[in-house]
């Protein structure tokens, strides 16, 4: 990157001055044109070293900002802890129910030969799915309960804002804008990841539970519904399993925004300057809850 | 003159042309036998069928080695087929696996631990008229399997003679299922037995030999998606990765007196299946006749499974293409954001 004229021309005359040191010193003389090079090469030369100077400079300023940057708590321990539940369970459900599916395949073959068989390997499917279950009743509960889930479940629902945002992310993506939108709390990639889940869990536990307990479903339902079960089971496993290889660990995982991947599921915390970037709204109505707190506790 | 040359002609037949008819004197005749523990026994030999027979170029004392004079007064020994069918003989007798198959059977077993009733090679092949499966008239031609084994196996043989293949084999379909196409010619063995092609893991791919036949299943009616269809179902994976009791297809269709679904008296006739399945699924009812069964999704006759099939074919296609086009995207604004800062 180049420094500014100032800069240069600086840069030129201690070039200059370093030929003529050495022309000086050693009392040789250089014809112009070998001159001319040796100065284009020191100036390079110097500028480079400049250069990888500032770089360095800047990246422990950036390091400090960050050991002294802000965090907000984003996600608190209930809503962290059904995050890790789901995904404990679907990674299960996922690698005990996908050699099912393709079980012509050597994967699957060795698969079985491992756990001992579908007899065993079915087992720990339900162990995923009863997880799957106990979050789903759980997630149920929290958004009605508690005032936090119930807060979050409506900033959950998609609104025509989202739309909006849609429309205005690939404008900026694609370069014909500059606005990046300024998302709330969830932006419409997060809800969309919370809906696909919805639709997920519902399709899968209830065919689960009829193919799980078809025994009891035998003497309720005709047999097609079973057939229907099966084939929603295996496409929409299919679906999910493709939809968080593919969209979720790109948006959590490999994206370079986040890369190797973003802790905040974990941790709860989200930094000052991620949640002026990704979350500006809900940053302002944060700030702007607690200085109407601040204000607001004084008359009293 | 005439009738001389009649004579000596006969003679010269008698004499020369055909040795054995020195024996046929007396074994040719239909009513010749003898009694032996108060019981007659026949010692008749069809001259005829003999001569057709694959041995009917050799002498009777090229076997029966040890008469040395005709007529014999003693019993001659008890051929043994091996005599002659060893590796390194010299009358050309053809030697193959299938003595040593048998030696693994269920009948060499049960012959070497001294049952009377076990077959040996002859109680099959017979004795004199070994002839060549192929032939129509040989003991071991399909046609006439079953009636051979159902010789001792009666139970077996009435069961299957009320089967869907037993009557297509009397109506002249040579490819419908006798006795060996599942329980093996010689190495008959007991259906725990790994080896054995009635085992529960081999059981589908000895049906399905025949029934992903497409011409033979297509002249006999019957369709030929069937296997492919279980080999797909929860059935056939749970049996595939070691689960022995999956259901197979016998445990459905039954085995000896296998009957289509048309018949009333078939286990998988509509009005049977709440109890054919309620074997296993003890809350089965109608409900189970309610829909197909054997059904390959990604095909129409599939019914409501299939529209289930191609809805989610098509949203799960449309949704990940969405789904990559807005990671491409994402991708791309990344890469021009980072090159117009560097710029």
């Amino acid at each position: 990157m180049p420094g500014t004229s100032k800069e240069d021309s600086k840069i030129a005359d201690a070039a200059e001055r370093l030929i003529n040191d050495v022309v000086n010193d050693q009392k040789i003389d250089l014809d112009e044109e070998f001159k001319s090079r040796l100065k284009r090469e020191l100036i390079e030369r110097i500028r480079e070293h400049v250069e990888s100077k500032r770089r360095q400079e800047e990246e422990k300023r950036k390091k400090e900002a960050k050991t002294k940057q802000e965090y907000f708590l984003r996600f608190g321990l209930n809503f962290r802890m059904q995050h890790l539940t789901l995904a404990v369970g679907v990674i299960i459900l996922i690698i005990t129910g996908l050699p099912i599916k393709f079980h012509d395949s050597t994967v699957a073959k060795i698969f079985f030969e491992l756990t001992g068989g579908i007899a065993v390997s079915r087992m720990i499917h339900r162990v995923g799915a009863t997880l799957l279950i106990i979050v789903s009743v759980w997630h149920v509960l929290s958004i009605t309960l508690t005032k936090t889930g119930r807060n979050d479940f409506k900033q959950l629902l998609p609104t025509v804002e989202d739309m909006k945002d849609f429309v205005k992310n690939i404008k900026y993506l694609l370069g014909l804008s500059k606005e990046r939108p300024r998302y709330g709390r969830f932006s419409y990639v997060e809800k969309f990841d919370y809906w696909a889940v919805y639709w997920g869990m519902v399709i899968m536990i209830f065919s689960g539970l009829l193919l799980w307990f078809n025994n009891f479903f035998l003497g309720i339902v005709p047999k097609f519904m079973f057939d229907i079960a099966t084939e929603v089971h295996s496409d929409e496993a299919m679906l999910a399993t493709l939809a968080i290889v593919v969209w979720h660990w790109y948006n959590v995982h490999f994206n370079p925004e986040v890369f190797p991947f973003n802790p905040t599921i974990f941790t709860g915390k989200i930094s000052k300057e991620k949640m002026l970037k990704d979350h500006p709204l809900e940053y302002e109505r944060l700030k702007a809850e607690t200085e109407k707190a601040s204000t607001g506790d004084k008359p009293r | 003159m005439t009738a001389f040359l009649t004579v000596l002609l006969a003679l010269f037949q008698i004499g020369v042309s055909n040795p054995n008819s020195r024996c046929f004197l007396c074994h040719g005749k239909a009513n010749f036998g003898v009694v032996e523990n108060g019981k007659f026994q026949s010692l008749y030999v069809s001259p005829k069928d003999f001569s057709t027979s694959i041995h009917g170029k050799f002498t009777c004392v090229q076997c029966h080695t040890d008469v040395k004079v005709i007529p014999h007064f003693i019993k001659p020994r008890k051929i043994i087929c091996l005599q002659c069918h060893f590796e390194g003989n010299t009358v050309g007798a053809p030697v193959k696996w299938m003595p040593e198959k048998y030696k693994e059977s269920v009948h060499a077993k049960a012959l070497a631990e001294g049952n009377p009733n076990a077959p040996n090679c002859e109680t099959c092949h017979t004795t004199h008229y070994v002839k060549s499966p192929k032939d129509s008239t040989s003991a071991t031609n399909r046609r006439n399997v079953p009636e051979l084994c159902g010789k001792c196996h009666t139970k077996e043989f009435e069961a299957y003679s009320k089967s869907i293949h037993y009557k297509a084999l009397e109506n002249g379909m040579l490819g419908a299922a006798v006795c060996t196409d599942c329980h093996q010619e010689h190495d008959v063995l007991p259906p725990n037995d790994p080896r054995s092609a009635l085992n529960p893991q081999s059981v589908v791919n000895t049906c399905t030999k025949c029934h992903s036949d497409t011409l033979l299943m297509e002249r006999a009616n019957v369709p030929v998606q069937q296997p492919e269809a279980y080999s797909e179902s929860f059935h056939g994976i749970a049996l595939e990765s070691g689960m022995v009791k999956a259901a197979n297809c016998t445990s459905c269709h039954g085995h000896h007196d296998i009957l289509p679904a048309s018949d009333p008296a078939s286990p998988i006739n509509p009005r049977n299946l709440p109890k054919t399945c309620g074997k296993c699924h003890p809350n089965a009812d109608q409900n189970v006749a309610k829909g197909k069964i054997h059904i390959i999704p990604s095909e129409k006759s599939a019914g409501v499974v299939f529209y289930v099939y191609t809805f989610f074919k098509w949203f799960t296609l449309a949704v990940l293409a969405f789904l990559f086009v807005h990671i491409v995207l994402d991708l791309s604004g990344f890469i021009r954001r980072k090159y117009a800062r560097h710029e």
